[in-house]
């Protein structure tokens, strides 16, 4: 195996040596080759990317079902929202995905300093999305009675069917959000491994490209979630 | 096919016939991955952030027009803006930070067949909307555009749905205290209505109609108990979804237990005296 020349003067012997590090790790033993084995589990990774389109499905179809059936209820609904938050999350979840992809780059070159760097802003910003969330929307909402089905207690409701807009937008933006703390968890855990060990560079790097992955999707359902709730009236 | 085309790193030049496919000539630092050019993502990131200042630009053009020329909008501009935008920019991720672009067309193909697979989803949903006066005529006029859904005979879901929550009254932007302080008694929907002497009854017996199904958040002071509705709360329980009957009479007879023996009646309780001590004493 030829090394790939970069400077590890500075790197600890631990780091180095360690069987963890990424110029130790090899495909397993069932593969022909690394590249092999990253096309595989990127191969099921979109497969998997493909389940999470169809679970939100089930939501913008629900989304569009209602709407039909009681357009007022929507208008109503999207008028309760601040654009502004909605806006301010889309840019912090952008900016983090931005820095996914940065952090995939930067693991390919071996920069192993800006590779961290990039995965400590991906998860403050998810950490910023779901504080923006809970902050300025949920706790705000929540003791106002605008709450979901048999919770809604709203008394200025215009429009019957109210409670059902709650539903939608609880359990769409609750599971976007849980899907961003799985994200952090996750990158949590590449952050982790990278710092301990330097797992990952130019030929190891599978979890940094399906975690970024990952990321992109749920930064994907969130660019469609934001107009659908926020702007459509 | 010619060996040039091949992009392994050594396999050009010696042909293995026993790996005429060149699957095990890969070094393992060899990576014909692509790596991302640092300038092409900042570019990307520009456009979409640029594309979300766009969307909501136009959200706010709409609201501006709609308010200064006094005009509504059709509603086909404001859900085109705002979806086509979201279309370009989920494009742009899938296509360059998820690098769709650069990529092996199989994860492309499996992404599309899953749209594809949606669209089927939200398709077929909106051709059963559309007809379903097909199936069952009087399903024909309600489930429509601006339906309200509330004439369907056989939607007991739907029921939680049509109590009226909002004020009945419209306050004309004052708050609902301020609005009833102003007007006294005389509206006799209003709030200050059951503070007339012999009428917390019929408030009462109002209220619950409007609220029964969020009589938990609303009577926190339990008055519906107080007042003798307690035994009329149309929530679902044990004793709508099994029908046990005659296996424990006491939860379904007309006739109260209490502890002194008599029965009170159910069906007195509503919109006639109240039964206070007798409730009491039943639990």
């Amino acid at each position: 195996m030829t090394m790939i020349e970069t400077d590890t003067s500075s790197v600890p012997a631990r780091i180095l040596q360690s069987p963890k590090h990424w110029r130790n790790r090899k495909a397993a033993s069932h593969w022909r080759s690394g590249d092999e084995e990253f096309d595989a589990s990127k191969f099921g990774m979109w497969l998997f990317l493909s389940t999470e389109v169809l679970l939100f499905a089930g939501i913008f179809c629900g989304y569009a079902v209602f709407r039909l059936l009681y357009p007022e209820a929507w208008a109503n609904g999207s008028h309760y929202l601040d654009w502004r938050f909605g806006a301010a999350n889309t840019a912090v979840l952008l900016l983090s995905s931005w820095t996914a992809a940065n952090a995939v780059r930067l693991a390919q070159l071996d920069k192993q300093f800006w590779f961290k760097v990039n995965l400590v802003i991906t998860i403050v910003c998810a950490l910023l999305f779901l504080f923006i969330k809970l902050k300025f929307e949920y706790m705000l909402k929540l003791p106002a009675g605008k709450a979901p089905g048999t919770f809604f207690s709203y008394p200025m409701a215009h429009d019957p069917h109210e409670p059902l807009w709650w539903s939608l937008y609880y359990v769409g933006t609750g599971i976007h959000a849980f899907h961003v703390i799985i994200g952090a968890i996750i990158f949590a855990v590449v952050l982790w491994r990278a710092v301990r060990y330097q797992s990952y560079g130019p030929t190891q790097y599978t979890l940094v490209e399906n975690s970024a992955l990952y990321w992109h999707i749920v930064d994907l359902i969130w660019i469609f979630l934001f107009p659908l709730l926020y702007l459509i009236h | 096919m010619s060996q040039d085309t091949n992009t392994t790193a050594n396999s050009n030049l010696d042909w293995d016939s026993n790996d005429p496919h060149g699957i095990n000539a890969h070094d393992d630092d060899h990576h014909g991955h692509f790596i991302a050019d640092w300038r092409m993502q900042v570019g990307v990131l520009l456009a979409l952030l640029l594309f979300t200042a766009l969307t909501v630009g136009f959200y706010n053009l709409e609201q501006w027009v709609e308010t200064a020329f006094q005009i509504t909008l059709p509603k086909w501009i404001n859900i085109a803006g705002a979806m086509s935008i979201a279309l370009v920019k989920g494009i742009l991720v899938a296509a360059f930070f998820m690098q769709l672009r650069y990529d092996k067309a199989l994860n492309t193909f499996v992404m599309l067949f899953c749209l594809f697979c949606v669209s089927l989803f939200l398709g077929f949903a909106m051709i059963d909307l559309d007809n379903r006066g097909w199936v069952e005529e009087n399903k024909a006029v309600e489930i429509q555009y601006g339906g309200s859904g509330a004439m369907l005979n056989s939607a007991p879901a739907d029921e939680a749905y049509s109590v009226t929550l909002g004020p009945k009254v419209n306050t004309a932007g004052m708050s609902l205290v301020h609005y009833a302080r102003l007007h006294g008694n005389e509206n006799e929907h209003g709030l200050l209505y059951y503070r007339e002497k012999g009428k917390e009854a019929e408030f009462w017996a109002h209220f619950y109609e409007g609220h029964a199904k969020h009589r938990d958040l609303l009577d926190e002071h339990n008055f519906f108990d107080q007042m003798g509705f307690g035994h009329h709360v149309e929530a679902s329980d044990a004793n709508k979804s099994v029908p046990r009957h005659g296996l424990t009479p006491g939860l379904f007879s007309d006739v109260e237990p209490t502890a002194d023996g008599h029965g009170s009646s159910h069906g007195s309780a509503h919109g006639s005296e109240p039964e206070a001590e007798s409730h009491d004493d039943g639990h």
